[in-house]
């Protein structure tokens, strides 16, 4: 016979203020297996917990009933006390008397009742417990981290810090992401690519981390500490490890009209190129979809019929003038399939797209350009070497207007939230116009501004007073050509009039999206975006990288818009995560897992076929097939038991006998 | 201890969304009748039609699944 001992927790005045905790006590004590109770004004503090445990040693009891908070409060807290007192840690069962009761129960005499009930049910079903052991897992001591902007690169370089190997996976030719586009950085106007740089070159570099750039993750399967990961080396047509990056290849591609995506398409590359100069890897890749080359059929499989000209030659250029012989358009996509530990999302963000506004001409006036397009424009390397001028006719602007909040905080047409980075880059881009053009005008209209930051409300500021940045509170309603400018119309909400301006230059400070993409490849890994595409932490305060599938973790704008402080510091944060589950050899699994009779289970499959984890498989040992659970792939969830017919299923610490006798006790009023 | 005036509702709930949701109504202290015993599954995929079939056996006047 189980020797429960029943342990009633006051909760200084949370419980005991609503329940009859004595009393509960004492009718606890005539539950049939109860061999003692008690209550106690803070059962989960030191004094509370050495009570417990001189009872469990004193009355020799085999099993626990606490009725105290909710069990996702203290139910690990009170494992660990009556393993001090010598039982396995999962012959513990808690009574939620707190939130279950008094928190939520008017009546003093109701709480009561439902506060014995409940004890009633966690004694039944603790009665049928049995001890559990916890499983071991080893741990792959390797992290992917996707993504190579900023987070990526800041995440790649601390987890190689401390010795543990790292596979970047970045789907573009080059790292270096969004940042690589800026050209100076609020608020101390650093240049972007001057700080940026030696951090790709310092990953390229390192020995522990191993780049694997225009390359995408296929699919992820297994569990924290034992991922298996395919991922897609896409063809580039250049050989990596033959290629030295001298580019003559790119100076000879006839192909020279192709908008280029770094430079958010304005300005052109060539079909062979990379993205920027700084590129790391500087190796060149082959768009296959615009090289000559591979566009044009093999001459040699064409028949050439009497009289015909012989069609001409396949271009091939890149390959004729590469002295390292590292063209290779055989190349094929390659699947590279991996083990590792722990998963990094450093996916970033879009910014948004203002096609959407047809009332500030979406997309469709030239002069009417967005923040990105405007930081390619000022940074030296970009379509006009740093030029401000108006991409109409190729002149200065005499008036610059920035127009704040273009898709953020703006429900009807784009997002609710605020970008929280728009206010800052609006600013910075207001300060460079002032340098570079001394003499334009420029105006800033905006909602509120929103500076939270080190330095940024004095960043701010410093573009008001110290650049004369002219700031109108108010919402632009339309902007449109007419007579060679673009007029703005507004509202100034401050002074409650309208407002209409000429202008020459308009710059849209969009704000920041989830990638269209982050969906799929959250699905394909198996965990949740919020509405907006961002990926969903466990926590957003007490967590806020980790993810709700253990052993993967997420930093930078994946999860939220964030500027590069943030980015950095969520980058390091996760870093730290991924060090701490490599400080062990092997993960303790949750005991509390599936197991299947073979002798009970008649091999009819369905188990496997509910089983949402893909944890059970068909085995066969002499003749004989039975399911059988992988222990470390299942979650838990009881599925798999509730499906099987022979009750050759049964989730440890679940099992249907425990729950049935939980539902028989609590109905023993 | 006197004869119940409650009804007996026994609701399964999920450990995951609807037991944590029974825990947040708690923290924000909603009170609601105290007809109900919240049993915790560790997912309503573990519930098995016999639990419900059991609590009406035993004299329950309801049940409550929710996940």
């Amino acid at each position: 016979m189980a020797r429960v001992g029943v342990f009633i927790c006051h909760c200084g005045s949370n419980i005991a203020g609503k329940v009859d905790v004595e009393a509960v006590a004492r009718e606890s004590a005539s539950i049939p297996g109860v061999a003692y109770s008690s209550h106690n004004k803070y059962s989960c503090s030191e004094a509370g917990q050495k009570t417990i445990i001189d009872a469990i040693k004193e009355n020799r009891l085999d099993r626990v009933v606490i009725g105290a908070c909710s069990p996702k409060m203290h139910e690990n807290t009170f494992r660990n006390t009556i393993r001090q007192a010598g039982l396995n840690p999962y012959m513990l069962e808690i009574a939620n008397l707190r939130e279950h009761v008094s928190w939520v129960t008017e009546d003093r005499d109701a709480a009561t009742r439902k506060a014995l009930d409940l004890v009633r049910s966690a004694v039944g079903k603790v009665a049928f417990a049995k001890p559990l052991t916890p499983g071991k897992v080893p741990v792959e001591k390797r992290a992917l981290i996707i993504g190579g902007g900023i987070a990526g690169i800041q995440a790649a370089l601390d987890i190689a810090g401390m010795g543990y190997e790292v596979v970047l996976v970045e789907r573009e030719p080059s790292i270096g992401g969004r940042m690589a586009q800026l050209d100076k950085t609020f608020p101390t106007l650093d240049c972007s690519a001057c700080i940026l740089s030696p951090r790709m070159v310092d990953v390229a570099q390192n020995p522990n981390i191993r780049l694997l750039s225009y390359s995408e993750v296929e699919s992820v399967g297994g569990y924290v500490g034992n991922f298996d990961v395919v991922i897609r080396k896409k063809a580039r047509y250049v050989n990596e490890s033959k290629c030295t990056g001298c580019l003559e290849c790119v100076s000879k591609c006839p192909v020279r009209k192709i908008p280029n995506e770094f430079e958010n398409g304005k300005a052109m590359r060539r079909a062979i190129y990379v993205p920027f100069a700084q590129s790391v890897p500087k190796v060149p890749v082959i768009d296959k979809n615009h090289c000559q080359y591979l566009l044009s059929p093999d001459p040699s499989t064409i028949e050439v019929k009497e009289g015909e000209r012989k069609p001409r030659r396949r271009c091939g250029a890149c390959k004729i003038v590469c002295g390292q012989d590292a063209i290779d358009f055989e190349q094929q996509d390659e699947f590279i399939k991996e083990k590792f530990g722990a998963i990094v999302l450093a996916t970033g963000f879009n910014p948004f797209d203002h096609s959407k506004y047809g009332e500030y001409g979406a997309g469709r006036i030239p002069d009417v350009i967005t923040a990105l397009d405007f930081e390619r424009m000022v940074n030296s390397s970009g379509p006009t070497e740093g030029k401000i001028l108006r991409p109409s006719n190729g002149e200065k602007p005499q008036r610059v207007v920035f127009i704040q909040c273009v898709g953020s905080r703006d429900e009807a047409k784009g997002v609710p939230y605020c970008s929280r980075i728009c206010c800052m880059f609006t600013a910075k881009q207001a300060i460079l116009t002032r340098e570079k053009l001394p003499d334009a005008e420029v105006f800033v209209f905006y909602m509120d501004i929103r500076a939270a930051g080190k330095g940024y409300e004095e960043f701010v500021r410093r573009a008001q007073m110290e650049y004369g940045a002219e700031y109108i509170r108010g919402r632009v309603s339309r902007v449109y050509e007419s007579d060679g400018r673009l007029i703005v119309k507004a509202a100034d909400t401050l002074a409650g009039l309208p407002v209409e301006m000429e202008a020459d230059l308009v710059v849209l400070a969009t704000g920041s999206v989830a990638r269209e993409d982050a969906f799929e490849l959250a699905s394909a890994i198996g965990i949740t975006t919020d509405s907006y595409g961002f990926i969903s932490e466990v926590h957003p305060k007490l967590k806020p990288v980790e993810i709700p599938r253990e052993g993967v973790f997420a930093c930078g704008a994946c999860l939220s818009p964030r500027d590069i402080p943030d980015t950095v510091a969520t980058a390091g944060a996760v870093a730290a995560k991924v060090g701490i589950l490599f400080s062990k050899d092997f993960l303790e699994s949750d005991p509390m897992v599936a197991e299947i009779d073979p002798f009970k289970c008649a091999a009819c499959g369905a188990c496997v076929a509910v089983c949402p984890y893909s944890a059970i498989t068909m085995e066969e040992f002499r003749g004989k097939k039975f399911a059988k659970v992988n222990e470390a792939m299942c979650q838990g969830c009881g599925t798999c038991t509730a499906a099987c017919r022979p009750g050759a299923a049964q989730l440890k610490g679940q099992t249907d006998e425990q729950i049935l006798r939980s539902v028989e006790a609590v109905l023993q009023w | 201890m006197v004869e119940n005036p409650e009804f007996k509702v026994i609701g399964f709930f999920c450990n995951w969304c609807s037991y944590a949701g029974a825990d947040l109504a708690g923290n924000m202290r909603l009170n609601y009748p105290a007809d109900v015993r919240i049993l915790r599954i560790p997912c309503t995929g573990r519930m098995d039609p016999l639990f419900a079939l059991k609590a009406l056996l035993e004299g329950a006047d309801g049940v409550m699944v929710s996940g």
